[in-house]
């Protein structure tokens, strides 16, 4: 059976905090999409006798640094703005990659058994036995930092999260009779698997992407914070902060904002993800 | 030969008057990482060195206005260009009772410059063809040619126990190190800290503090929450806006010295727009150093026109050339046809990210297109000191020889041929040749202000600032930093 | 039950030798450590000679055959940088990072399991958000920004534990805690789907009707089963605590692996990569063989080696 529904159908059975929730996600795509047109100021653009400037203080042209400026005396506003849109931009890329290669590999494993099931499983065992950040930091020193990089590195280290799940579930799906039945009436296993198994493994593999996308944009600022992340002067909110932290007592301004941000991002993506998959669920919706 | 006299005397009334200072029985002192080796002919960091010299005697060394002074040798004599004799002191002992003797001298000069040693500073003391006892207390060394940096390379020769490097075998020395200094080692948790006992009848006096713990701590905000709560009493490798903070703290106090380190931009004269001269003159016109020594560093910098410091032999005046003009920089630029050339701006975390996006904003500012390209370091030094084509149109390096001669400065950046070179020109290789080839200081001088009129036209590189090195301490520490950026616990005093 | 066992170690030594491959070739690919060991100043020919003397001229493949060979003979080698048996190094850091992974391990779990239960058998209640809130903040702060400002809270301004170092139990707690936030969201939420997928089943349904109240239920049943995915889950995280903890470690000066692994990298001693991504493989696959043989003994359906 299949368990996607109408997103309107969704929705007129939400709750006000997953409304909440949905707002403020858009908010945050939005403000990413179209950051050149909504930032005050150019983010790169530094003034060096305007620095570490807190929120509201007058900016040049009449204009006002609305949350202040950061070490360099650039717009934290602009900057942070900015930084939305790298940020998403490479949590969103690398849970992608991640996630259709993982799903692909993991189903893949799960319905064909046998010596694919091995070499697969026993690579994404390869894979999870090295620490994520130890091969991103080597992956970087062989690359180069850099946007592509990143999502590639980023990417391509964390499918396996993805394949267990996916490969446990296909598992437990392709014994359900009706497989077996579809399978024996000759229906191709391509369109097996994405007909049938696909929706009934998604509620899981959403959880962990949802999980997945704070850790990505995680990921980017730890690799900032070693100085492994995006390319300056481009703001991401790893970025702010980590050159924030070094002025946590003296610049609040610059940790506070782009963290808050982050955890409203997080949040809403986290409960929204929650959310849908208690829906796609069969066992759990048959309860709610 | 009196001056030296003068000194050996004024340095044993210090030791006297070192008697008379109060004593405190643990000194914590935090570095950025651990020693990688104890053993000093073979590491070469500047935290193994802060640890290991406390441990060591060396030859020679420098006082705090720079001079080298005796050490281990007494005194010693020029006998001819290329032939210097070392009277070797006598008294001292090792941390396991036996005397230091000539031999040991000879020994760790041999040793050092032994391939099979595989020591990293080989290329320090390689100008050296041999070390020889020639009576009890006289040690002759002779170089390969006349070689006017051979006195400020042996400031760093630390001078270790034959007898016991010859029984232990050189890993297990390197764990358990015996020098003559006033520290010994007392323990080695690796990665964690070292702990060192005082020698309470070392040869120049009571060491202040009874031991010193040094711990290793990484992170530079996480250092100054050490000094706050009084984890640490002595911190190493601050910023400017560490500095800035730990000013408000009246427990607390900042330490710093200008160092020998000059901070200073690569430009490519082998590849890319930077090739033509014109290119490289606009860049030099684009950067206003001030602006960046006030704001960015926080006065923590001494503007400098070329690429040396004046702690350095070697420095010279009014060389000039380098005003922040931007409006001549576009103007180079267009006699160049180069408006928005593309710059690709080398940088690894190494270098401060600030400077790096300042300078790049001064660049653009000027009509360049600057792209900054960071690498972990390892992979920095790959490219900078590998071909010309991947290494850059630009840089920033923090470059010190431990030296104090522009020998170790210009020579190995921009000599033809050198790894760090990407430029070539015969005129400025003479001069660095023959500067690094005669003994009189005179001489020297003007060759190197030739060979600094020679980058000033060609710009393969040029100088932000002269480095400060800064260190937190507590209010109790007494001890001014040098410019060689020596850790020595020896000059350190305790004033409650 | 033999033969599953023999299979599953068979697999473990190919997962290892697959690990310490890859990890080989991206490690020299990224260049030598040569130009970190000598001065500044050195000269092409000193430093073509020491690259000669570590042999890191031979081509890439008679590096890793003569690599191969050594790790046939148990043998690690000696780091180039600090001179000692790249085991001596690696080992010195074992203790401290079984110490900082079992309690992070415990904060996760003690922390992670009881909210994601609450969350589950309280569905719609008023404190499920903001538990779901504070779990989400744990898994939205960088350990970077968390660690400094527990640091400067806890050590500056409180004066009650230890602001770096290793002295004491008390130096353990802020590490920990900074380790432990990551991985306590994941857990809260796989307790909260296992036990919402739990309760949704027949058995559940059944005791509730013949009148066993809610809190017997769960506790008897429905957290006994809902616990595989939870060891599943530490299992894996396994390896992100022994080594992945590089940025905790720094932070808080915590002498672990994770501090040696990124020192280590940064200065180019191969070896001492090796020898980490050895042992967290080794420990990895040991865990997750534990983890296995310990289904089979929460929930007897489970036979070992139907796969």
């Amino acid at each position: 059976m299949s368990a996607v529904q109408p997103p309107r159908a969704l929705l007129a059975r939400a709750p006000v905090s997953i409304i909440v929730m949905g707002s403020l996600l858009v908010v945050f795509v939005v403000v990413a999409v179209f950051a050149p047109l909504l930032a005050p100021f150019d983010p790169a653009r530094q003034s060096l006798i305007l620095r570490l400037r807190p929120p509201g203080s007058a900016g040049p042209h009449g204009m006002t640094f609305l949350l202040g400026t950061d070490d360099l005396g650039r717009d934290l506003l602009s900057r942070v703005i900015h930084g939305a849109r790298a940020s998403m931009a490479v949590a969103v890329a690398s849970v992608s990659l991640s996630l259709v290669l993982g799903s692909a590999l993991g189903m893949l494993a799960g319905w064909r058994r046998g010596w694919v099931e091995v070499v697969i499983m026993r690579f994404v065992d390869v894979m999870l036995s090295i620490p994520a950040i130890l091969l991103a930091v080597l992956a970087v020193a062989v690359a180069g930092p850099g946007f592509q990089t990143l999502i590639l590195v980023l990417g391509l280290t964390r499918w396996p999260r993805y394949a267990r799940v996916a490969y446990a579930q296909t598992l437990q799906v392709a014994t359900l009779p009706y497989i077996r039945a579809a399978e024996l009436a000759g229906a191709s296993a391509t369109r097996l698997l994405l007909r049938h198994v696909l929706p009934n493994i998604a509620g899981p593999l959403l959880v962990v992407a949802t999980a997945e996308f704070g850790l990505m944009i995680l990921f980017e600022a730890g690799l900032s914070f070693l100085g492994l992340g995006i390319q300056p002067p481009t703001p991401s909110w790893g970025t702010i902060m980590s050159a924030g932290r070094q002025y946590i007592e003296r610049a609040w301004w610059l940790t506070v904002f782009p963290g808050g941000c982050l955890f409203l991002l997080v949040l809403s993506v986290n409960v929204l993800g929650d959310w849908i998959r208690d829906r796609l669920d069969p066992r759990a919706r048959t309860r709610g | 030969m009196l001056k030296r006299l003068g000194l050996a005397i004024f340095a044993l009334l210090a030791s006297s008057v070192v008697q008379a200072q109060p004593f405190r029985e643990l000194v914590t002192i935090d570095l950025p990482n651990d020693a990688a080796t104890l053993d000093p002919h073979l590491q070469w960091d500047t935290d193994s060195y802060a640890i290991y010299r406390n441990i060591f005697d060396n030859l020679v060394t420098r006082d705090a206005t720079g001079r080298i002074v005796p050490q281990i040798a007494e005194s010693w004599r020029q006998v001819d260009d290329t032939t210097i004799t070392f009277k070797i002191r006598t008294g001292v002992k090792f941390h396991d009772g036996t005397a230091l003797t000539a031999e040991d001298v000879v020994f760790s000069i041999r040793r050092i410059i032994d391939p099979v040693l595989r020591s990293p500073q080989l290329s320090q003391f390689d100008q050296i063809a041999s070390a020889d006892v020639t009576d009890p207390t006289t040690v002759t060394v002779k170089t390969k040619t006349p070689y006017p940096a051979l006195m400020a390379q042996l400031v760093k020769l630390s001078i270790v126990p034959k007898a016991v490097v010859e029984r232990v075998g050189a890993q297990a020395f390197n764990l358990q190190p015996v020098g003559s200094g006033p520290y010994k080692l007392r323990t080695w948790q690796r990665g964690v800290s070292i702990t060192l006992d005082a020698v309470p009848d070392y040869w120049r006096g009571r060491p202040t503090f009874d031991s010193a713990n040094f711990r290793v701590v990484p992170d530079v905000a996480t250092r100054v929450a050490d000094l706050q709560t009084g984890r640490a009493d002595i911190v190493r490798q601050l910023g400017p806006d560490e500095a800035v903070r730990l000013k408000t703290d009246a427990r607390l106090q900042v330490l710093s010295a200008p160092t020998e380190r000059i901070g200073y931009m690569f430009i490519n004269a082998m590849s890319g727009p930077t090739q033509d001269v014109r290119v490289r003159r606009a860049i030099t016109h684009a950067i206003d150093r001030k602006t960046l020594i006030d704001a960015l560093l926080q006065g923590y910098g001494n503007e400098v026109d070329i690429v040396l410091t004046r702690a350095n032999f070697g420095y010279v005046d009014g060389i000039g050339g380098n005003a922040y003009d931007p409006a001549k920089a576009k103007a180079l630029l267009r006699e160049a046809n180069a408006v928005n050339a593309p710059l690709s701006f080398l940088t690894s975390p190494a270098y401060d990210r600030r400077l790096v996006e300042a300078l790049q904003q001064m660049l653009q500012e000027a009509g360049f297109r600057v792209d900054i390209q960071t690498m972990d370091h390892p992979t920095f030094l790959r490219r900078r000191q590998g071909r010309p084509d991947e290494a850059g149109s630009i840089s920033l390096g923090r470059w010190s020889c431990a030296c104090q001669d522009a020998d170790g400065v210009i020579f190995p950046l921009f000599r033809s041929g050198s790894t760090w070179a990407k430029y070539a020109n015969p005129d400025f290789d003479k001069e660095v040749d023959a500067a690094r080839s005669v003994l009189d200081e005179a001489k020297r001088l003007v060759h190197y202000r030739r060979a600094f009129e020679i980058l000033r036209e060609d710009v393969p590189g040029l100088g932000l600032y002269q480095d400060y090195a800064i260190y937190g301490a507590r209010r109790e520490v007494r001890w001014q930093p040098t410019a060689n950026e020596a850790f020595f616990l020896f000059d350190m005093r305790w004033q409650p | 039950m033999p033969r599953y066992l023999v299979s599953r170690l068979l697999q473990a030594v190919l997962t290892t030798f697959g690990v310490m491959t890859i990890v080989f070739f991206v490690m020299r690919l990224s260049g030598d450590p040569v130009l970190l060991l000598v001065p500044e100043g050195a000269t092409r020919e000193h430093i073509d000679a020491l690259r000669r003397e570590l042999g890191f001229d031979q081509p890439i493949w008679r590096q890793y055959l003569t690599f191969l060979a050594g790790l046939l003979r148990f043998e690690l080698g000696v780091s180039v940088v600090q001179r000692i048996p790249a085991w001596d190094i690696l080992a010195s850091r074992i203790p401290y990072t079984l110490a900082l992974a079992g309690a992070a391990l415990v904060v996760a779990i003690g922390l992670g399991v009881p909210a994601g239960v609450t969350m589950a058998v309280w569905r719609g209640r008023w404190f499920e958000r903001p538990i779901a809130a504070l779990v989400v903040a744990g898994q939205s702060m960088p350990t970077f920004l968390t660690g400094i400002l527990m640091i400067m809270l806890f050590a500056v301004t409180l004066r009650w534990l230890p602001s770096s170092g290793v002295e004491g139990p008390a130096s353990v707690i802020m590490p920990a805690i900074a380790l432990g936030m990551l991985s306590m969201s994941t857990f809260a939420r796989m307790a909260r789907i296992a036990v919402v997928d739990e309760l949704g089943k027949d058995y559940v349904r059944a005791g509730l009707a013949r009148g066993l109240s809610p809190g017997k239920v769960v506790a008897r049943h429905v957290l006994r089963n809902a616990s595989i995915p939870v060891v599943t889950i530490a299992a894996l995280e396994i390896g992100n605590l022994l080594a992945g903890a590089i940025i905790v470690e720094t932070v808080f000066a915590w002498p672990g692996i994770g501090q040696l692994a990124i020192q280590a990298i940064q200065s180019r001693d191969f070896l001492v990569v090796q020898a980490i991504v050895l042992f967290v493989s080794l420990v990895y696959v040991v865990v997750n063989l534990a983890a296995d043989l310990l289904y089979a003994s929460i929930d007897p359906r489970i036979r070992l080696g139907s796969s």
